[in-house]
C-alpha cells in the first residue's frame, strides 16, 4: 500500500509533479543524447585509424617502435605466407617505410615515405578512394608517389609536378630519388595527410637496398571480434616479430575510447545534480505541506523506517517516471540521426580533421551506458529524497497533527 | 470487575523549562477503567491536550509516568513507543486527518496494514468496521468527497481497526455540525455499550460533555473537578 500511497501522492499536484517528470525526461534525454553524441564520435574515430591509419594489426622489428629506421626491416615472405593462413585477415599491406625529406624548388618537408603495394594498400586501406585530384598509381610508370592534401597546400605541390625524397637507405648513406605526384589524397586525418607520401615499395626498395623486405605489415581483419585469435595466431607463427593491435600502435585513440566513459559519466552527472536541486525542492514542498498528514502517521503507529520509505519512494517514482520517457526521446532521436548522421563540416570540418574524427557524426547509444544512465538517475533520487525524508522524520507527531 | 487501563501517576508537563517555563500539566494522578466513556474537558491552555497527547504516547511528561495496561510508556524507547501506539491506541483527530489518496475502506484498512494483519482479515474487518460506522456504502469513496461527520465516521472506524485497549478522541465534534455531532456520539456511545470500547475525549462541546459519563475538568494544568455523571451515553 506504501508504493500505492506513493504514487497517488505524485498526482495529488498534477503541474508540479508533470514538471519534475518532463524535467527529468529532458535531463535524461540529453545525458542519453550526449553520451551517444560521444560514443558516435568515437567510433567514428576507431573507425577512421583502423580503416584509413593503423589497421586491426601491424607487425614489425622489435626494435623498429623505438626507432624507425629502416635497418630494422625483416624478410616478407615468410610473412606473407603466415598472414594467407591467419584465419579472420581479410587484407593485409606489407610496407617498407622510412623517414626522409620531400622538397622541391619551392622548399622542403619532413615526411615518412610509405612503400606500398598499390593493390594491397589499396584492399587494406583504401587509399584509391582518398584521392582528391590526380590519380592513382599507374601500373605502367614508375617512381610515382602520392601527397597528402595538407602537404600539398602547404608546398604547392599539384599532380605532375617532380618532388625529390632523400633519406638514408640500409648502409645509412643518404639517398635520393626523383617522383612525380600521380595524385593528391586526403584523409579525415589532416596531420597525418601533411607527414605520409606513398611510393611503389619496389622504387623504395631499389633506392634502400631492401629488395624482398619490409619494415611493417599493416592488418586488415573481417572484424574487431577476430582481433584476440589473429593476434594469438600471428604472434605464435612470427617469434621474431612484433605483432600489435590497433590499442598499441595507437593509444591516443585507445584513450579516446577510454575517456569517453570518464566524459560521459561526468556529463550525465552534473546534468542530474542540477536535476536533483529541483526533485529535493518539489519533495520538499511535498512533505512539508503534508506536515499533518504525517504527524498523523507517526501517530497511528507508522515507523521512522516506513515513514523514510514512502518519502524516498515518492522520491523515486517521481524521478523514474521520467527516466523511460527521456530514454524513448533519446531513441527515437538515435535511430533518426545513427542512419542520417550529424554533419558538422559547416562548424567544425578543419578542427575534427584536425584530431583524426570523422566531419559526419553517428550517434551511437551502447546498452551499458543506457544501464549506467539508470543507475545515476536512480542514485540521483535516493540521495534527493534523503533530506526531504530527513525532514518528515524530524516532525513530532503532536505538533505535526496540530500544524 | 472493574479493569483499570490507564494509570496516570504524578505526571507534569513543563514546556521551555529553561526559558520561561509554561506548566501544561501540573501534577496529575488519573485513572481510567476499561468502558469509560470520560470526556477531558477546560478552557483553553487548561492542559486537555497535552494529557491526552502524554496518554496517547505522543508526547513526553516531565515527570510522572503513564502505565497502560501494566507498560510504562514512559520508559518506552521511540520505536517500541511507536509499535505500542499502533496495536493498543486508537486516535481520533479533530481535523479527520484521513489520508486523502486512499479510499475510505483503504483508510481503515492501512492501521492493519502497519500491524501486518493478513489480506482475508484485514478485508473482513474493513467490511465490518464500515458496516459498524454506516457507511458500507461509501467503501470506495475518497475523504474528499465525504462530508465532515462521514469522514469522522471514517476515522473512528480506522481508530477501531487496531482493536486497541481504548480510543483517544481530541475535539472529534470540533468541525461538525449539530447532527453530523450526535450521529458521531450516538455510534461512539453504541460501541462504548456494546462492545465495551473505552473512549477519552478532549472536547469543549456540550454535547460531548452531556453524553460522557465522567467529566474531569481541567484548570491551568491540574484537574479541578472529577465528576461520574448520572447520564448515560
Amino acid at each position: 500500500m506504501l508504493i500505492i500511497i506513493a504514487w497517488r501522492n505524485l498526482w495529488r499536484h498534477r503541474t508540479r509533479s508533470l514538471a519534475i517528470i518532463t524535467s527529468v525526461a529532458l535531463g535524461v534525454w540529453a545525458g542519453a543524447f550526449i553520451v551517444s553524441l560521444y560514443y558516435g564520435m568515437g567510433n567514428e574515430r576507431v573507425r577512421i585509424a583502423i580503416e584509413q591509419e593503423v589497421s586491426h594489426i601491424q607487425v614489425h622489428h622489435p626494435k623498429f617502435r623505438d626507432d624507425h629506421d629502416v635497418v630494422f626491416n625483416f624478410a616478407l615472405d615468410s610473412l606473407e605466407a603466415a598472414l594467407r593462413h591467419t584465419p579472420g585477415v581479410k587484407a593485409f599491406s606489407l610496407r617498407t617505410t622510412v623517414q626522409g625529406m620531400l622538397a622541391n624548388a619551392s622548399g622542403s618537408n619532413g615526411v615518412q615515405v610509405n612503400g606500398v603495394d598499390p593493390d594491397a594498400e589499396d584492399k587494406t586501406r583504401g587509399l584509391k578512394n582518398f584521392i582528391i585530384n590526380g590519380g592513382y598509381f599507374e601500373a605502367e610508370k614508375k617512381h610515382q608517389v602520392l601527397v597528402g592534401k595538407k602537404l600539398a597546400d602547404k608546398m604547392k605541390l599539384a599532380p605532375g609536378n617532380k618532388i625529390v625524397l632523400t633519406f638514408q637507405d640500409i648502409e645509412q648513406n643518404i639517398t635520393s630519388g626523383a617522383f612525380r605526384i600521380a595524385g593528391i589524397y586526403e584523409t579525415a586525418n589532416a596531420p597525418l595527410d601533411e607527414r605520409n607520401v606513398y611510393v611503389r615499395r619496389g622504387d623504395l626498395d631499389e633506392l634502400l637496398d631492401t629488395p624482398g623486405r619490409g619494415t611493417e605489415a599493416a592488418v586488415l581483419l573481417t572484424d574487431e571480434s577476430e582481433l584476440p585469435a589473429a593476434m594469438a595466431a600471428l604472434t605464435r607463427q612470427l617469434p621474431g616479430l612484433e605483432v600489435q593491435d590497433w590499442r598499441a600502435i595507437s593509444p591516443e585513440t585507445a584513450l579516446v575510447m577510454s575517456s569517453l566513459d570518464i566524459s560521459s559519466f561526468i556529463i550525465i552527472a552534473i546534468i542530474l545534480i542540477a536535476l536533483a536541486f529541483g526533485i529535493v525542492n518539489t519533495m520538499l514542498m511535498a512533505v512539508l505541506e503534508r506536515t499533518r498528514e504525517i504527524g498523523m502517521l507517526m501517530a497511528v503507529g507508522m515507523t521512522k523506517l516506513r515513514l523514510f520509505g514512502m518519502v524516498v519512494l515518492e522520491t523515486l517514482l517521481l524521478t523514474l517516471t521520467g527516466c523511460p520517457i527521456g530514454f524513448g526521446l533519446a531513441w527515437l532521436a538515435n535511430s533518426w540521426l545513427s542512419k542520417k548522421g550529424i554533419d558538422l563540416s559547416a562548424i567544425a570540418e578543419n578542427l575534427l580533421k584536425g584530431f583524426g574524427y570523422g566531419v559526419v557524426i553517428y550517434p551511437d547509444l551502447p546498452g551499458d551506458k543506457v544501464c549506467q544512465i539508470i543507475q545515476i538517475v536512480f542514485v540521483t533520487a535516493l540521495l534527493a529524497s534523503v533530506f526531504p525524508a530527513w525532514k518528515a522524520l524530524k516532525m513530532r507527531p503532536a505538533e505535526a497533527i496540530r500544524h | 470487575m472493574k479493569t483499570t487501563v490507564i494509570d496516570i501517576h504524578n505526571v507534569s508537563k513543563i514546556y521551555n523549562p529553561d526559558t520561561i517555563p509554561v506548566h501544561a500539566v501540573n501534577g496529575v494522578h488519573l485513572h481510567i477503567e476499561r468502558g469509560e466513556f470520560t470526556a477531558l474537558v477546560g478552557p483553553s491552555g487548561s492542559g486537555k491536550t497535552t494529557l491526552l497527547n502524554i496518554i496517547g504516547g505522543l508526547d513526553v511528561p516531565t515527570e510522572g509516568k503513564v502505565v497502560i495496561n501494566d507498560t510504562d510508556i514512559t520508559a518506552l524507547s521511540p520505536n517500541r513507543l511507536i509499535q505500542f501506539r499502533l496495536h493498543n491506541i486508537g486516535f481520533v483527530f479533530q481535523s479527520f486527518n484521513l489520508i486523502p489518496v486512499l479510499t475510505a475502506s483503504e483508510n481503515v484498512e492501512f492501521i492493519m496494514l502497519l500491524q501486518g494483519a493478513p489480506k482475508a482479515e484485514r478485508e473482513r474487518r474493513v467490511k465490518e468496521l464500515m458496516h459498524a460506522v454506516g457507511l458500507s456504502d461509501k467503501m470506495d469513496v475518497r475523504p474528499a468527497q465525504l462530508s465532515g461527520g462521514q469522514q469522522q465516521r471514517v476515522a473512528v472506524a480506522r481508530a477501531l481497526a487496531s482493536k486497541p485497549q481504548f480510543i483517544l478522541a481530541d475535539e472529534p465534534t470540533a468541525n461538525l455540525d449539530s447532527q453530523s455531532a450526535t450521529n458521531l456520539l450516538d455510534m461512539m456511545a453504541q460501541l462504548n455499550r456494546e462492545e465495551g470500547m473505552t473512549f477519552i475525549f478532549s472536547t469543549h462541546d456540550a454535547r460531548v460533555i452531556e453524553r460522557a459519563r465522567r467529566v474531569i475538568t481541567l484548570v491551568d494544568g491540574r484537574i479541578a473537578s472529577d465528576t461520574a455523571s448520572v447520564s448515560v451515553a
